[in-house]
């Protein structure tokens, strides 16, 4: 899908984790406005390429990465790119819902407030903002100073939505965001995300191939750390060129 | 036709059921051992302060401004004592917490992994000095420098408690407040990270607010250990007659004397059964009461940490999170109130104002000042913390090192002291320390297994669990001085085993025996449920499954917790002052007799003996080198214990 209007590229990525190569060579385009799944077997390094793309690896000791990501055309892995304006632009919803322990309306209020946003109106509108924007806010609104951890599963997963929303971002992550959910919950997050769409560009990493083929426009299919193929949804799912590709999406293996 | 197959019947008789009830029976009892010391040591310190009150009454004894129980009238006040150990507690926490909370903080969130395996075990090794070998260094280079720095005439002051103690509070402070931040989940740290806060935004924001009630029990772990420390505060407050209190009450150049330090002076000069002697044990009852009720404030705040943590979410709160949160608004306030009163108090209502506005001038411009800019100056801030801590470790070991490796010969470690022990060797006192250590821990350690298997094998969590738990921390809170007291009033006077080598060994014991609890019990968790289920599945019965399944894996875990307890054993002096030891240079024969000990030898050599400086120097070194290596095997050994635990 490398084309001009790709809003994140990356070029002959590579990743190590200490001494262990975890991608080879990656090199993929992700369009703008578009739902773009990324699936694959355990450990086929499909959650550590998603983390690449907002520099979440930072965080992990060890980890060394050759090859360019591009952002709009910036490497943001370039020596001066600052990692925390990369991730005001690209969020990330992880895999088990990680809200602060702190209210919900500070668990909204978070991102806007480090930004140094501190007038009070200003703030009520972004959480009664994004809070609808993740079709969360009918359910809490008449609880905005409880505790975030006393929703459930579902909700905290909506409300990590909201909070990544918070900061208008262009591109948001998704690492797996339906597995520790029920199937109810998991429809939610899947009807929230075609909205998304419209403002947002949406990677998804997930386990679940009937999801990749409900929600994604394009699908990727990872396996030992290489992409093996990456092409429309559709055209992966019902005429898959790559054998590896047509054995994993049939059930022959993983 | 199917076969029918007769099951054999539990039977009373047998002798496997009479070991399995006998074993039983032994472990409840070494589990509740425990208990039955910490009541003991209650019951004797009160037995024995009750004819004081009985006498001059409990107000006035509490009340009383003057301290002098050998004038005439003898004068019973304890009060100066309580605000002197209120006082050098105080200042030691000013030293510690900022210290502290900044290399927990660096040890947690800052240090690349190289760094920290450095670190870490160089701030567990300023908890490994024995408090004596603090004292010595505080007494000979810390007063003289503060003499000479600030030009006061005696550098034993407040001042100098105050530095020695918040010293030996920050290894405590840090390693309970870096375990609260190390275990906040990594989850929020990447939700934060993830809407673009800086990693300075999410530590002050996310992972320190999250930490707050551990590092809070931290603090307070760190209280009690500086209010129930004896000898480094005896070796350098200066020790005022009367117990004065400092005049005004912020001169921190005064001399100063606290309950552990009058108790540490005055009772080995006491006459059994004075007046003074009830006194004595009066103030050991104080001091008890408040270390218990500080460290009952750290279990509480720990225990309902855990609590949390275990069971999380879905639990509504008791109190609503909005009052929750006025609660802790309210308590800030107060907190601010106290101690712009204090500033008030001590400067004046000009200079008060002008430092508020100073930090509410600084607090807005940090506000301003980019991010970036501000996480620079805030990892500098925690960067500078813990370099302080690091250099203070480096000058004491430097200085111990330095002057006392003059005196290491093979001579010094293996004849007797000639002299007074400004000359000759210290072999007597490695004798005594040996034997002491030895005992204590034959004591200390099957009855410290024997508990932690009770509490983690045989009983579901509950009353009973929460209850021997709760005796075990409330022991390892209590002042060593006040394990010297019980000692000399229950096994020299009570059993009449005089001042003996048996009565500082039991002493020992029962100082170590929580430390040893709780490490077994540590090393049981470790073991994983299957392989005793494995064991249960071939029929084998409780003690057997724990004899021939649990144990052996664990043992490393004890093995360490046994050493740890043998560390603390041989640097300790006040346990063992007042039950077992002489300045002498004889060896004893009989568990009956006194002995002289490492830590003693130097106490006694650093306080009362002028002229031995080289000797002082020597054994401070010989009493170092023997803790640290002896905490050396137990690191060691637990790094070794770590790596082949990943089942």
């Amino acid at each position: 899908m490398i084309s001009t209007d790709n809003i994140i590229r990356t070029e002959n990525l590579n990743l190590w984790y200490g001494e262990k190569q975890a991608l080879y060579d990656i090199t993929m385009g992700i369009l703008p406005n578009k739902i773009t799944a990324l699936i694959g077997p355990s450990g086929c390094g499909k959650s550590t390429l998603i983390r690449c793309f907002n520099r979440m690896n930072d965080v992990i000791d060890k980890c060394k990465i050759t090859g360019k990501i591009f952002f709009y055309g910036n490497d943001i892995y370039e020596p001066g790119a600052d990692a925390g304006e990369i991730r005001k632009k690209i969020g990330m919803v992880f895999q088990k819902p990680n809200p602060f322990p702190k209210t919900i309306y500070e668990n909204v209020a978070y991102g806007s407030k480090i930004q140094g946003i501190t007038n009070k109106n200003e703030l009520d509108n972004i959480v009664e903002k994004s809070l609808k924007n993740a079709a969360l806010w009918e359910e809490v609104k008449d609880r905005l100073h409880e505790s975030a951890m006393g929703l459930s599963g579902g909700q905290q997963q909506r409300l990590c939505i909201a909070r990544s929303l918070s900061i208008e971002p262009e591109v948001i992550l998704m690492d797996e965001p339906c597995s520790a959910l029920d199937p109810i919950a998991t429809a939610k997050i899947e009807d929230l995300m075609s909205g998304l769409k419209k403002k947002y560009t949406v990677i998804i990493v997930t386990h679940n191939m009937q999801q990749a083929a409900r929600v994604s426009d394009y699908t990727a299919y990872m396996y030992l750390g290489k992409l093996i193929e990456f092409g429309d949804t559709d055209q992966i799912f019902e005429n898959p060129k790559e054998v590896l590709t047509e054995n994993y999406i049939t059930g022959r293996f993983g | 036709m199917v076969m029918k197959i007769r099951l054999p019947q539990k039977s009373i008789l047998t002798k496997k059921f009479i070991k399995e009830k006998g074993m039983k029976i032994i472990l409840f009892l070494s589990a509740i051992s425990a208990i039955i010391i910490i009541f003991s040591i209650i019951i004797f310190l009160f037995r024995d302060a009750y004819p004081i009150f009985q006498r001059i009454g409990l107000g006035p004894f509490l009340t009383g401004m003057r301290w002098n129980p050998v004038g005439q009238p003898p004068l019973y006040g304890a009060f100066p004592l309580i605000i002197a150990t209120l006082l050098v507690t105080l200042g030691a926490m000013v030293i510690a917490i900022p210290l502290s909370i900044g290399s927990a903080i660096f040890i947690s969130e800052i240090a690349t992994p190289r760094v920290k395996i450095i670190i870490k075990p160089a701030v567990e090794l300023l908890a490994g000095i024995p408090s004596v070998v603090f004292g010595f260094f505080g007494l000979i280079v810390l007063t003289t420098w503060i003499r000479i720095s600030f030009n006061v005439p005696t550098g034993e002051t407040w001042l100098a408690g105050s530095i020695l103690l918040g010293i030996m509070a920050i290894p405590t402070i840090t390693s309970v407040a870096e375990d609260a931040i190390s275990s906040v989940p990594r989850e929020y740290k990447e939700g934060s990270l993830a809407v673009g806060a800086s990693r300075w935004q999410t530590i002050s924001k996310i992972i320190v607010p999250s930490a707050m009630s551990g590092i809070t029990a931290a603090i307070i772990l760190g209280i009690g250990r500086a209010i129930g420390e004896t000898m480094a505060v005896m070796m350098v407050c200066g020790n005022p007659a009367y117990g004065l209190i400092p005049q005004p009450i912020t001169n921190v150049f005064a001399p100063i004397k606290t309950l552990t330090a009058t108790l540490g002076i005055e009772m080995g000069e006491v006459a059994t059964g004075s007046n003074h002697y009830y006194a004595l044990f009066g103030l050991a009852l104080i001091l008890l009461i408040i270390t218990l009720i500080v460290n009952i404030l750290a279990t509480v705040i720990l225990g309902r940490l855990k609590e949390k943590q275990r069971k999380s979410k879905k639990k509504k709160p008791v109190i609503s999170y909005e009052f929750g949160r006025k609660i802790k608004q309210t308590f800030y306030l107060l907190i601010g109130t106290i101690v712009i009163a204090i500033l008030f108090i001590t400067v004046g209502l000009l200079p008060t104002i002008g430092i508020i506005t100073l930090i509410v001038v600084i607090y807005y411009l940090l506000r301003k000042i980019s991010v970036k800019v501000q996480q620079r100056l805030a990892f500098s801030a925690i960067t500078a913390t813990i370099i302080i801590v690091i250099i203070f470790l480096g000058i004491i070991l430097a200085y111990i090192v330095t002057n006392g490796v003059g005196a290491l010969s093979w001579d010094f470690i293996t004849t007797g002291p000639t002299n007074l022990g400004r000359s000759g060797g210290i072999f007597p006192a490695i004798i005594g320390t040996l034997y002491l250590v030895a005992g204590a821990i034959a004591i200390a350690l099957p009855l410290g297994v024997g508990a932690a298997v009770y509490l983690h094998e045989y009983t579901k969590e509950g009353i009973i669990t929460k209850i021997i738990r709760t005796g075990a921390d409330l022991l390892n809170g209590t002042p060593s001085i006040v394990f010297g007291l019980f000692g000399f009033a229950f096994f020299v006077l009570y059993l009449k085993l005089g001042f003996s080598l048996l009565a500082g060994q039991i002493t020992l014991a029962f100082m170590i025996l929580p430390t040893i609890i709780r490490t077994t019990e540590e090393a049981l968790k470790c073991v994983p449920q299957s392989l005793r289920e494995g064991s249960y599945a071939l029929g084998a019965s409780k003690w057997q499954t724990i004899q021939k399944v649990v144990l052996p894996p664990a043992a490393p875990g004890i093995l360490t917790g046994a050493i740890l307890g043998i560390g603390r054993a041989a640097g300790e002096t006040a346990p063992i002052l007042f039950t077992a030891v002489v300045f002498s240079d004889f060896i004893s024969s009989s568990v009956l007799q006194p002995v002289n000990a490492l830590p003693y030898h130097l106490f006694t050599l650093a306080t009362s003996i002028p002229g031995s400086q080289q000797n002082q120097a020597g054994t401070a070194l010989v009493l170092l080198l023997l803790v640290i290596g002896i905490y050396f095997i137990a690191i060691l050994l637990r790094n070794q214990f770590r790596k082949k635990m990943k089942w």
